[in-house]
């Protein structure tokens, strides 16, 4: 791997980040999460970011994934400023254009696997017989179609994080964010997942950021970001290496 | 259509929860359903019993009713027989009116001679067969539990019956054969000084039954007062039984007469006059529009009339209804802040639990309004269950305390109606404390859904 120095054309970029600090205030302590951080990430990447814990990892995906607002900054997604949109409006940007893959997966446990992928197709108003065709599709793209039925608590953490996978691309996402996804799970079936992450983002031709500690994962990436201190020290491009 | 499924199944996630909300409110709405068919039933009956005893109208002379009572002749309707043919060929009134029947009040004093006993009373002269027609009323349908049995008639111009306290102070109640009526003691016994009493001097027309060959055997008792001409008169009362008063002291005081003595006491060799008339209407519901109806036809005809309802003439009635509505009130709002506070209590637990659901649900793009309906929704679908159920479970325990045929008396009344709690058939009573427990189980889950729907996503989502 080597260290790369030219950026990616603009036409390509779905998510950059100029100058971006985020301070939590705890009482009347300011916690530092990143410190000034820019960063650009290609269309149709596979990008890790890693880094110690407490290094801002989750910090970054948030605002990223428009769920919490930078300090300082600018965050532009898929060419929006997330920063100009009001609380509904960037809800609306969430529901049609970013998937969130989590660590604890987080189904709706009163849902089956089958509601759970249809869920985001609902808030987005999506015909009923579009819904059932990709919801469909995608279960059986990442080997669910015949537990669709299930709910979340019948299954085994591997075949929840696959329908959270399905869930996170039904919507036919720009980006889609995974915090940690295999933290929660043993290093085969994490390895499984992450396998099957990097397939569907091939396959979906779009973007994926993943945060995580695990090796594993690190060897899928397209670009590895290295943070720390809620820094960016190092950013790797496997293309070059 | 997601948002209520959502809700549907969340309330079936936490069963024990849940039916322990669902109790209350179902406890909340039997309370109030068998409580307020209860009290719809008191009202009913108390309502059937004042129509079956004075009508829904009576029309008086401008003025009885504020000062006739004390001097009821002075205030009598002339020529009533005409009014009497005004009403009932008024073509509005005639399909609305039941009975229509002329009354007298007449107060003076009663004596027995015999045993030297008197006192003041208060009679009504009126038709019997009119006042039995008036006391098969039955509008609200609460059935008859018991019909009367009028000791009286139309051809029997001079019988009549009186109260049963009276009755022992007149020493009547050996020769009547009064159950639990014991004659009081005489008054030789009480104060022997005094002279004894005899109104027969005052007698200003000739008994009928002194031109009559026969000779009335049965017990009696002299009426005095005095003729609207204001001189003294006196005619006899042939007893024919007693009815017992609700009221101590009217029990004390009450004749009831047939309407041609009482006017051969009041009025004597003059005109044959009224001081009211009783109108009993078909439907309680008609009593405005007849009054206004009344009212017009006398205006009229220059009719110095004035009509009185029910409820004016018996304010009794009014204040029990305020009575019940007050105690039903406070019920309902005890069983309201109970619903309130379960219902809170655990939507903001239902809130609690899952805020990370909250959290995953608003980063897949759901908006902070669509957090607030999906738990307005769970307290909706919550009401509307227990509703539902409080419905049946009330309306199944109002069948069995119904069928259980208790009967009760109503305060000041005489006759015992029926103790039912009304609630099948009570459609107001239904939908009001369905729709009120539907509402108010929203309602209280609106704060919990604002708490919800104003979690900031990342907060949330760390609750993980
Ligand atoms: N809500 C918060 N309030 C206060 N401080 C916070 C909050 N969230 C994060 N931090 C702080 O910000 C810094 C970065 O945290 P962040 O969770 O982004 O790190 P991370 O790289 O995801 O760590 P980990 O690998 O443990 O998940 C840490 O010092 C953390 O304590
Ligand atoms: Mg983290």
């Amino acid at each position: 791997m080597t260290r790369t120095s030219s950026l990616p054309p603009p036409g390509d970029i779905v998510v950059r980040l100029r100058d971006v600090s985020k301070t939590y205030l705890l009482g009347a302590v300011a916690v530092p999460g990143l410190h000034e951080l820019s960063l650009e990430i290609g269309r149709a990447t596979f990008s890790v970011i890693v880094g110690p814990s407490g290094s801002g990892k989750t910090t970054l995906l948030n605002l990223i994934g428009g769920i919490d607002r930078p300090s300082a900054g600018t965050v532009e997604v898929a060419g929006q400023d997330l920063g100009g949109l009001g609380d509904d409006r960037r809800s609306d940007f969430r529901a049609r254009n970013i998937g969130f893959i989590f660590q604890s997966f987080n189904l709706i446990p009163v849902l089956s696997a089958y509601e759970n992928v249809e869920y985001p197709l609902l808030l987005t108003r999506v015909a009923a017989a579009e819904r059932r065709r990709r919801v469909m599709a995608l279960l059986d793209a990442v080997g669910i179609g015949d537990q669709s039925r299930r709910r979340p608590n019948q299954m085994s953490g591997g075949q929840r994080q696959r329908v959270a996978i399905a869930r996170a691309l039904v919507k036919d996402p720009v980006l889609v964010l995974a915090d940690e996804p295999t933290a929660n799970l043993d290093s085969r079936t994490g390895a499984q997942i992450i396998a099957l992450m990097h397939a569907m983002q091939t396959r979906c031709r779009t973007s994926f950021v993943v945060s995580s500690h695990d090796p594993q994962v690190m060897e899928q990436a397209d670009e590895t970001f290295t943070i720390r201190d809620g820094a960016l020290i190092d950013r790797h491009c496997r293309a070059t290496s | 259509m997601t948002t209520l499924v959502i809700a549907w199944r969340n309330i079936f996630r936490n069963r024990r929860r849940s039916a322990l909300t669902l109790l209350a409110i179902v406890v909340g709405a039997v309370a109030v359903l068998l409580f307020g068919g209860f009290v719809t039933s008191i009202l009913f009956g108390l309502q059937t019993n004042t129509v079956r005893a004075i009508g829904h109208l009576q029309v008086f002379r401008q003025g009885y009713f504020e000062f006739g009572a004390g001097k009821p002749g002075a205030y009598g309707i002339k020529d009533y027989a005409r009014v009497l043919r005004l009403i009932r060929d008024d073509a509005a009134l005639q399909p609305l009116i039941r009975v229509l029947t002329p009354t007298l009040q007449v107060f003076g004093i009663a004596g027995n001679f015999a045993e030297n006993t008197s006192r003041t009373f208060y009679g009504r002269a009126l038709i019997p067969s009119d006042r039995l027609r008036m006391w098969a009323w039955d509008g609200l349908g609460i059935g008859n539990t018991s019909l009367r049995q009028l000791a009286m008639s139309d051809d029997d111009r001079d019988g009549g019956v009186i109260g049963v306290g009276l009755a022992r102070i007149l020493h009547e109640c050996a020769a009547l054969k009064v159950l639990n009526c014991t004659d009081g003691p005489s008054e030789a016994d009480v104060s022997p000084d005094l002279p004894a009493e005899d109104f027969s001097s005052l007698i200003e027309i000739d008994p009928p039954a002194s031109s009559g060959a026969a000779v009335d055997r049965r017990p009696k008792i002299d009426l005095l007062a005095a003729t609207v001409a204001g001189a003294p008169n006196v005619v006899t009362l042939q007893l024919n039984g007693v009815e017992r008063q609700g009221a101590k002291e009217l029990d004390d005081n009450y004749v009831l007469m047939h309407l041609d003595l009482g006017q051969r006491l009041l009025y004597g060799r003059g005109e044959h006059q009224v001081t009211g008339l009783v109108i009993q209407l078909h439907h309680s519901s008609d009593v405005a529009g007849a009054r206004r109806e009344l009212r017009r036809l006398f205006a009229a005809q220059g009719l110095d009339l004035d009509v009185r309802d029910y409820t004016e003439l018996n304010p009794f009635y009014l204040q029990v209804i305020a009575m019940f509505g007050a105690i039903f009130g406070f019920l309902a709002v005890i069983m309201g802040v109970i619903v309130l506070f379960t219902v809170v209590n655990t939507m903001s637990m239902s809130v609690m639990e899952r805020t990370a659901e909250i959290g995953t649900i608003r980063a897949l793009g759901l908006r902070r309004s669509g957090v607030r309906r999906l738990f307005l929704a769970e307290g909706l679908v919550l009401g509307v269950l227990s509703a539902s159920l409080g419905l049946l479970v009330g309306l199944g325990l109002s069948f069995l305390v119904n069928r259980a045929g208790l009967t009760w008396t109503p305060p000041t009344s005489v006759d015992p109606v029926p103790l039912r709690v009304m609630v099948a058939g009570n459609p107001l009573l239904l939908a009001g404390c369905w729709f009120g427990l539907v509402a108010l189980s929203a309602l209280s889950s609106l704060l919990p859904a604002n708490k919800a729907a104003r979690l900031e996503v990342v907060d949330a989502l760390r609750h993980g």
